[in-house]
C-alpha cells in the first residue's frame, strides 16, 4: 500500500508542474488543443519511463564523471526515436507540436527522475516512477488543453461540443484562450484549487 | 528577409522567449526572487545563446542539413543527416557551457562570482535549445541574421525575468489569498505580462 | 563508490555513442519512407482543398487526386487541372514566397478562365502562432474566393492584402490579418510574383492541345 501511495505521488500531492515546478516550458505550448496535449502527454511519459529503465539498467556502470553526458544521450536518443515516430504516424500533430517535441530533452522532470530516482532503484520500479511523473505532468496538460479549447474554439478532440444555436444567439468563443498567456493563468488558478484543497502545501509569500 | 534590425526588435518583444513561447519557465519561476540574481541569469542567457546559436546553425549548415555534405565530397549528396540535430545541438550546448565556465573561472574571478553559478544551469535551460531549434527550423539566411535572432532573444528573455522579478518584490508586501500565495500568482503574474507584451505585436 | 579508470570511462562513452547512433540511422531509413507518404499527402490534400474539395475522408486522398486531378508541366512551372464535383473545370496552380519567420505557400484555385480565383489554400513553416499562423485558416483563405485577377480592360491587378477595404470596385481586396503586417504582405508578394507566371503557361499548355486537336481533326 506504502508503494503504491508513492508512485501516485507524483499525480496531485507531487505533481511535477505545480509542486516540483519541473517541466514548465514544454507543457504550455502545445495546449491550445486537447489534441496536440495528448500526444505530448504520451510522449513525454514514453521517454520518461523507457529513460528511466534504461539508465537504471546500466547504474553501476555509469562513470559517475559523465554521467549527465550519458543521461542526456539515453534521453536524446529517445526523444529523436519519439519525433521521427510522430512524423511518420502523426503528421500533423507533429507539426503542430513543431519544436516542442524536441525540447522534450531539456524537460527538467526527465532529467530530475533519472537523477532522484532512476540512478538509485532497480530498472521497474524506475520505469514505474518516469511513468507516473510522466501522467502526472500530462494531467495538469489535459485540464489546460480542455479548458482553452472548449472556451476559445467551442470543441474538444476537433468535435464541436457548444451548440450552433448558442452561437446564433451571441455567444462568442473567447479569442484569448486561443492565446498563449491564458495557459499561464489557468495554471495559477489550477495552483490555487490545488492549494486550497492541500493546506500543508500552501507557502508564506 | 527583413532588415537585421527588425529581426532583432521582433525577437526582443513580439516573439518573446518567456511570453510567447514560454522557453525557460523553470529557470525564470526558480530564479526570480530578486532582481540581482535575476539579472545575472538573464546575461549568462544572453551570453550563451549569442555564441551557441551561430555555432548550431554552422553545424548544420555545413554538417547535418540533406545535401550539406557535398563539400566533402559529391558522392555525399543524398546524406541527409538532420535527424541528429537534436543530440548534436545539446552536446555543442553542454560543452560550450562547461567551456565558458572554466574560461571565466580562470581569467576573471569577479565575473566567475556573479556569473559562474548560472552557468550550469543554463546547459539545461529549454531557451538555449529551444533557439538553436528555431534557427533551424526558420533557415535563417546568413549567420548574421542568427547573430541578431540570438542577440534579440536573449535580451528578451533578461527583460522578462528582470521585470518580473521586479514584480515579485513587490507582491510580497500585497495581501494575495493563502492558497494563491507563492507559485500561483507567479503564473498568473506572467500570464498578465505576456498579454500585455501582445500589444507591442504591432510593431 | 566504485573508481573508474580513464580508459574505462572512453571505452563506455565510445559504446554508448556507437550504439546510439547506430538505432537512430536505423530508426531514421526504416520510417523514411512513411515521412514522405506523409508529405506528398498533405500536398495532394491541400490541391484538393483549394478546389473546394471539404472533409475528405485521409485514406481516400491518394484515390481521389489520381481521378480529378492532372499534373501538366510548362518549362518549370507545374500546375494541376482539377474536375470539381460540380463538373466544373479548375486549374490550380503552386504559389510560394516568405513570411516574417520562413517560407510560405500555397495553392490557388482559378476559374477555367483564368480570371476569378475559385479558393485557395495557404501554409507557412514557422509564422507566429495565433499571428501569422493564421493564414492557414479557413477564416483568411476563404476570403479569396471569388476575387478577380484582372480589371474591366484586361490588366493584371492581382489581388490586394489591406488593412482597410477602400472602395473594392474591381473586387480584388482581401482583409489582412491583424499583427500579421510582413506575413500579409508576403502573402500579396507572392500572388503577384507567382501568379502572371503561372496563367501565362496555363495558356501556353491549353494553346498547344487546342492546336494538336484541331491537327488530329484535319
Amino acid at each position: 500500500m506504502m508503494q503504491l501511495k508513492k508512485y501516485l505521488g507524483p499525480l496531485n500531492r507531487n505533481n511535477p508542474i505545480t509542486i516540483q515546478i519541473l517541466g514548465v516550458c514544454s507543457a504550455l505550448a502545445g495546449t491550445a488543443q486537447l489534441k496536440p496535449a495528448v500526444v505530448m502527454c504520451i510522449s513525454v511519459a514514453v521517454v520518461c519511463a523507457f529513460s528511466n529503465f534504461v539508465i537504471s539498467l546500466l547504474r553501476n556502470t555509469i562513470p559517475p564523471r559523465v554521467r549527465i553526458i550519458v543521461q542526456l544521450l539515453i534521453v536524446a536518443t529517445f526523444v529523436i526515436l519519439v519525433d521521427q515516430v510522430l512524423q511518420a504516424f502523426f503528421y500533423e500533430i507533429s507539426k503542430m507540436l513543431s519544436v516542442f517535441v524536441g525540447l522534450i530533452i531539456t524537460n527538467c522532470i526527465i532529467m530530475g527522475r533519472l537523477e532522484a530516482f532512476a540512478l538509485a532503484n532497480r530498472p521497474l520500479p524506475s520505469a514505474i516512477d518516469g511513468l507516473a511523473n510522466g501522467i502526472g505532468y500530462g494531467l495538469v496538460l489535459i485540464i489546460i488543453a480542455t479548458v482553452r479549447e472548449l472556451l476559445g474554439s467551442g470543441t474538444l478532440w476537433n468535435y464541436r461540443i457548444i451548440p450552433e444555436t448558442f452561437y446564433q444567439n451571441g455567444y462568442i468563443n473567447n479569442g484569448l484562450m486561443v492565446l498563449p498567456p491564458m495557459a499561464l493563468i489557468i495554471i495559477g488558478v489550477i495552483v490555487w484549487i490545488q492549494r486550497s484543497a492541500n493546506k500543508e502545501l500552501q507557502e508564506e509569500y | 528577409m527583413e532588415s537585421l534590425f527588425d529581426l532583432f526588435i521582433r525577437s526582443i518583444f513580439v516573439d518573446n522567449m518567456i511570453f510567447a513561447y514560454f522557453l525557460g519557465m523553470c529557470s525564470y519561476l526558480a530564479v526570480s526572487k530578486n532582481v540581482k540574481t535575476a539579472f545575472g541569469l538573464g546575461i549568462a542567457v544572453c551570453f550563451v545563446l549569442i555564441i551557441t546559436i551561430p555555432v548550431n546553425y554552422l553545424i548544420y549548415n555545413l554538417l547535418l542539413k540533406g545535401g550539406a555534405l557535398i563539400w566533402i565530397s559529391p558522392a555525399l549528396e543524398n546524406v541527409d543527416l538532420s535527424f541528429l540535430s537534436l543530440i548534436i545541438y545539446i552536446a555543442v550546448i553542454a560543452a560550450i557551457v562547461q567551456l565558458l565556465e572554466m574560461i571565466i573561472e580562470k581569467y576573471s574571478s569577479a565575473l566567475y562570482n556573479s556569473l559562474g553559478i548560472f552557468l550550469p544551469l543554463i546547459a539545461v535551460n529549454c531557451a538555449i535549445l529551444g533557439g538553436s531549434l528555431f534557427m533551424q527550423e526558420r533557415n535563417f539566411a546568413s549567420i548574421s541574421h542568427c547573430v541578431s535572432y540570438a542577440a534579440g532573444s536573449g535580451i528578451g528573455w533578461l527583460l522578462a525575468i528582470v521585470a518580473f522579478a521586479a514584480i515579485r518584490e513587490r507582491i510580497r508586501y500585497s495581501n494575495i489569498p493563502k492558497p494563491l500565495r507563492g507559485l500561483g500568482i507567479s503564473y498568473i503574474t506572467t500570464g498578465l505580462m505576456g498579454i500585455a507584451f501582445m500589444a507591442l505585436s504591432g510593431i | 563508490m566504485r573508481k573508474f579508470s580513464n580508459t574505462y570511462i572512453f571505452i563506455y562513452i565510445t559504446v554508448i555513442v556507437v550504439a546510439v547512433a547506430t538505432l537512430l540511422s536505423l530508426a531514421a531509413t526504416l520510417l523514411r519512407p512513411y515521412r514522405e507518404a506523409n508529405i506528398k499527402n498533405e500536398t495532394m490534400a491541400q490541391i484538393l482543398t483549394a478546389a473546394n474539395y471539404i472533409h475528405q475522408d485521409k485514406k481516400e486522398i491518394p484515390h481521389l487526386f489520381s481521378e480529378v486531378a492532372t499534373e501538366s508541366e510548362v518549362g518549370d512551372i507545374h500546375f494541376f487541372s482539377v474536375n470539381t464535383s460540380d463538373g466544373r473545370l479548375l486549374y490550380v496552380v503552386p504559389v510560394a514566397g516568405k513570411g516574417l519567420w520562413g517560407p510560405i505557400w500555397g495553392y490557388i484555385a482559378l476559374s477555367e478562365d483564368l480570371k476569378t480565383v475559385e479558393g485557395a489554400v495557404f501554409s507557412h513553416k514557422s509564422e507566429t502562432p495565433g499571428l501569422g499562423g493564421e493564414i492557414a485558416k479557413d477564416a483568411f483563405s476563404s476570403s479569396f474566393k471569388g476575387k478577380s485577377l484582372f480589371d474591366e480592360e484586361g490588366n493584371f491587378i492581382s489581388i490586394k492584402v489591406v488593412k482597410t477595404k477602400t472602395d473594392d470596385s474591381r473586387n480584388n481586396e482581401v482583409d489582412a490579418l491583424s499583427g500579421a503586417t510582413i506575413t500579409s504582405r508576403g502573402v500579396e508578394e507572392m500572388l503577384y510574383r507567382c501568379l502572371p507566371e503561372a496563367i501565362k503557361a496555363i495558356q501556353a499548355s491549353t494553346i498547344q492541345s487546342q492546336i494538336q486537336q484541331t491537327q488530329t481533326k484535319e
